[in-house]
């Protein structure tokens, strides 16, 4: 049982703070993922959180326990890492039973739960192997094996996929989805793969800068983006952002370009963003703005078609469409835009209107 | 279209250059111990014959006989007069310390090489993979002491060693052995525990070890060659210190080697082949685990030197 | 209270406290202490002849030596000493490194070689390389006569022209070795691809030492020369064993002067003084190491 708690948790190197007073509570049993590019915190925060980086400042809370200054070996959390991190020196099965015999577990014991989880995670014939003689895939498999083999309450994972090609990261990825429902623990997640944070997170807690800019499930995150950065973070093809005015009829200007928004979406004459994501796109219809482009380029992905277009005023868009759309570049396509699915950040500070 | 001939001439001229610069350093490294050697294994009248024997025409251990029975032959000035200079009878007074000198090197070099190790691998590693306050102050103040030449601590050390009462014991030597080799070491050691990948320390404290158990899971198996180097190194430094043991002891119950040698050495009456066995002697176990080790010691003695 | 004692003292502080404390300890009683008390000695006019009466005298010790002609006498052999050997250490070191940087058979027997003067005690050398410059059974002379470059044999070590010159020849011998294998590792960290680009750009093997091989060899070469430097101007094992700072004073060196000053003529006040001369001109030459020791640290 375990619910994590921040408060104020802060890191600072001399004067530069990693991460800023986060508040941030994580439930039990829940699939928390940090979010992020590089150097935004989302590492410093899980290394606080297991013990492995001094917290500067803040508390730190395993349910009711304060584990601020209790070092990592005392935490019982369970860790895995970007590089896999099994001992060179020790066979696979070693590898997996070395926490549960620095704990004294009996012999027998140990051998039965490496022999369990080695079945759970398929990897029983490589038992008496070393670690430079498997795959990267294996690799990752053993440390799993090695984190679930104690039965934490808390499992940390510190973008454990991303050393894997493209297959191999999707397959792993439901197998972890498979053993956070499986071992119904806490999972605090790190990755700056917006695709893994979507697929596997109950929540995703986006961070730039020392701060989290959203905590929110991925639909919410995906479909309120709290600001354009964690509007732009999200979504592949990148969401369009497009600078402009609000007019005093209440629609988005910009040049040549006049979308009517919903009523009372922005006070006349701010200064906004229009953010469109590429996949809102439809043919003209009711209730529908009309939006004519012309085609630059026609990218078909099989599945889908990705279009860049300069629609009104010369505003380049990067469009996903249906693969049974027709387009042909340099020709000018009709365009319907659903006004509720437009997202409006104010130009200055850049959060959500 | 022919193929043009693989051109000859380089290669050869290369295979030429190479010969002749590998003879020049074999015989420039290797010949002066040869024919140290060498003149060990003669009778005083063989090398000092005009022109010398290059090779001892026989293989005569009489020399090293002499060394190590010469507890056991009675050093008189009246055996040292019968003794014909011609045939190399001529031992030193002090031949019958040269065995229990080389005792004395060896307990001292083993305590050293362990007591070093033992040291510089806990300090190595709380600097190198612990973020305490203090970290870099203990380096500095290790890498200080590094700096200090020998020389500046001779006469103090004899004034401490003295009032403490140490004065000709083999503790003495010890304790000052480990001040010269253990800043060197925890530097060899601090730069191979920073090769190994933090993660690793990162997995072993999550699965439970403390600093103890990362120290003992993690960096002691993965640095085999670094404390071989270590423990190579501190046994060959203490095997050849000459200066502090000259100072520090005065006798039998703690004098090394290289000072029995030494006396042997400014002795005119001592013959030259007792002499030459006797740096042959002292010569052995440091070349041999020098080359026994080799592999480690070029590791270990260049680890950080050039790293970056 | 208690929660802000944690906090300082941490398990990460108490356990290194327990880990670096060993070393701590050794090291103060036996360089520290000994270096600050070595600094009160050399304030005091201490006679070992004349235990009772250690008058302290400040700096007069200091200025003793400096008006002292045995210690200039001693500052030009020292310099000249360090200045060959440094110089041909390198030199050689520089030689015997291209040559087992290369690949061909035997490289091993000889990089294995290589050890065997870095592994022989300088006593050892010294009495050697002694009985190798014997003025009647050497093999110096004996080899010189036999190829006709010498008619007939002469007392090496007694000319003092030339003391200076075997005794550095002696120290060059066992030294040259750790630097060689410093260099070679330098070397070895050259990347190939330089070597590539200088060939296909048309440099000659000459060349592509002197674009190449020796810009790279530089921080070696740094490291080789400023720790040469440390360790030849505090040789006396060679001296000792050798000529004892013969003959006259042709080897009269400032780590021989010390030992006299100290050990015959029982002057330990000047004595530390002198150590504390020479080591802070030693600290001096070496702070450049630890600057950039320490910046990769």
């Amino acid at each position: 049982m375990a619910t994590i708690t921040c408060e104020q948790l802060t890191k600072r190197y001399g004067s530069v703070v990693a991460v800023d007073r986060l508040d941030l509570t994580i439930q039990h049993g829940e699939f928390m993922v940090l979010l992020g590019p590089s150097g935004c915190g989302k590492t410093t925060t899980l290394n606080m959180i297991a013990g492995l980086e001094e917290i500067s400042d803040g508390t730190l809370r395993f349910d009711a326990k304060d584990v601020t200054w209790q070092p990592p070996h005392q935490r019982e959390v369970a860790m895995v890492f970007q590089s896999y991190a099994l001992y060179p020196n020790k066979s696979v099965r070693e590898n997996i039973a070395f926490p549960l015999a620095l704990r004294r577990t009996p012999r027998a014991e140990i051998a039965r739960a490496v022999q369990d989880v080695a079945e759970q995670l398929e990897i029983s014939h490589l038992l008496d192997r070393r670690p430079s003689q498997l795959s990267g895939g294996q690799r990752q498999r053993v440390a799993l094996g090695r984190a679930i083999v104690r039965k934490p309450s808390v499992f940390l994972m510190d973008e454990p996929l991303s050393n894997l090609d493209a297959t191999l990261r999707v397959s792993m990825r439901s197998l972890i989805k498979h053993l956070h429902h499986r071992l119904r623990a806490t999972f605090v997640y790190v990755t700056h793969d917006q695709a893994e944070a979507m697929t596997l997170a109950d929540r995703i807690a986006v961070m730039r800068g020392g701060l989290v800019q959203q905590l929110d499930t991925p639909e919410g995150i995906y479909a309120r983006p709290a600001n354009t950065f964690v509007a732009s973070f999200l979504g592949s093809p990148q969401i369009n952002l497009v600078e402009g005015e609000i007019a005093p009829d209440g629609s988005f200007v910009r040049g040549a370009l006049r979308l009517r928004l919903p009523e009372g979406a922005a006070a006349p004459g701010r200064a906004v963003m229009l953010g469109l994501r590429p996949e809102d796109v439809a043919p003209p219809g009711p209730g529908l703005v009309t939006l004519e482009a012309r085609v630059d380029l026609v990218s078909p992905l099989g599945s889908e078609t990705l279009l860049e277009v300069i629609a009104p005023g010369d505003v380049p868009l990067t469009l996903r469409v249906p693969k049974d759309w027709r387009a042909r570049e340099g020709e000018v396509l009709a365009l319907g835009l659903d006004p509720a699915r437009l997202h409006l950040f104010d130009r200055a500070t850049e959060s959500r209107l | 279209m022919a193929r043009a001939a693989r051109p000859v001439a380089p290669r050869i001229l290369r295979a030429l250059l190479l010969t002749f610069f590998s003879a020049l350093f074999v015989l420039y490294v290797a010949g002066p111990v040869a024919w140290l050697v060498s003149s060990s294994l003669q009778t005083e009248a063989q090398i000092t014959a005009v022109p010398p024997n290059w090779l001892p025409p026989e293989m005569n251990l009489s020399n090293f006989d002499a060394i190590l029975n010469a507890a056991e032959r009675e050093v008189t000035y009246e055996t040292r007069r019968q003794g014909d200079p011609a045939t190399g009878g001529f031992l030193p007074s002090g031949a019958a310390n040269l065995i229990p000198s080389l005792w004395n090197s060896l307990t001292v070099g083993l305590w050293v090489a362990a007591l070093n190790l033992l040291l510089s691998v806990t300090a190595a590693y709380a600097i190198a993979v612990i973020d305490f306050r203090g970290r870099r102050a203990t380096l500095y103040t290790v890498l200080a002491t590094r700096v200090v030449p020998d020389i500046a601590l001779i006469v103090p050390l004899f004034l401490v060693i003295r009032n403490l009462g140490l004065i000709n014991t083999l503790g003495a030597l010890v304790v000052t052995y480990l001040a010269i080799t253990v800043p060197f070491t925890i530097f060899i050691l601090i730069s191979y525990f920073e090769g190994i990948p933090r993660d690793l320390y990162r997995a072993a404290r999550i699965d439970g070890c403390g600093h103890w158990g990362a120290l003992r899971h993690v960096y002691l198996p993965l640095s085999l060659p670094a404390l071989v180097a270590s423990l190579t190194f501190a046994f060959l430094t203490s095997w050849n210190e000459f200066v502090f043991a000259l100072v520090l002891t005065q006798n039998v119950a703690a004098q090394t080697l290289p000072i029995v040698i030494s006396g042997f050495v400014m002795d005119f009456t001592t013959s030259f082949s007792f002499v030459n066995a006797a740096g042959v002697i002292a010569i052995i176990p440091p070349v041999l685990m020098a080359v026994l080790f080799q592999r480690y010691i070029v590791s270990g003695l260049t680890a950080g030197a050039v790293k970056g | 209270m208690l929660a802000a004692l944690n906090r300082r003292f941490g398990y990460d502080e108490r356990s290194a406290a327990i880990l670096v404390f060993p070393v701590v300890a050794v090291l103060l009683v036996v360089a520290a202490y000994p270096i600050l008390y070595s600094f009160w000695v050399s304030l005091h006019d201490i006679v070992l002849t004349r235990p009772l009466r250690r008058p302290f005298v400040g700096f007069d010790n200091y200025l003793r030596i400096f008006e002292d002609e045995r210690f200039w006498l001693a500052v030009s052999r020292t310099t000249f000493y360090t200045v060959v050997t440094v110089a041909v250490t390198t030199l050689l070191a520089i030689l015997v490194a291209l040559l087992l940087n290369e690949a061909f058979p035997g490289q091993r027997l000889l990089a294995a070689l290589l050890l065997v003067p870095w592994a022989t005690p300088s006593v050892v050398n010294g009495l050697m390389w002694k009985w190798i410059y014997d003025p009647t059974y050497g093999l110096l002379n004996a080899l010189l006569v036999q190829l006709g470059l010498l008619d007939r044999y002469r007392a090496w070590l007694g000319d003092p022209d030339l003391t200076l010159l075997l005794i550095a020849n002696a120290a060059i011998w066992k030294q040259m070795p750790l630097a060689a294998l410093l260099l070679i590792v330098t070397m070895k960290a050259i990347p190939d691809d330089l070597y590539r680009a200088a060939k296909v750009d048309g440099a000659n093997v000459l060349q592509r030492f002197a674009h190449v091989t020796l810009p790279a060899l530089r921080p070696g070469l740094m490291l080789v020369l400023v720790y040469e430097t440390m360790i030849s101007i505090r040789h006396f094992d060679l001296f000792l064993i050798m000529t004892q700072g013969g003959p006259g004073d042709a080897s009269f060196v400032l780590s021989w002067l010390i030992y006299v000053e100290t050990f015959r003529s029982l002057r330990f006040g000047t004595g530390a003084a002198m150590s504390y001369v020479l080591a802070m001109v030693t600290f001096l030459l070496s702070w450049a190491v630890i600057r950039w020791l320490g910046k990769r640290i």
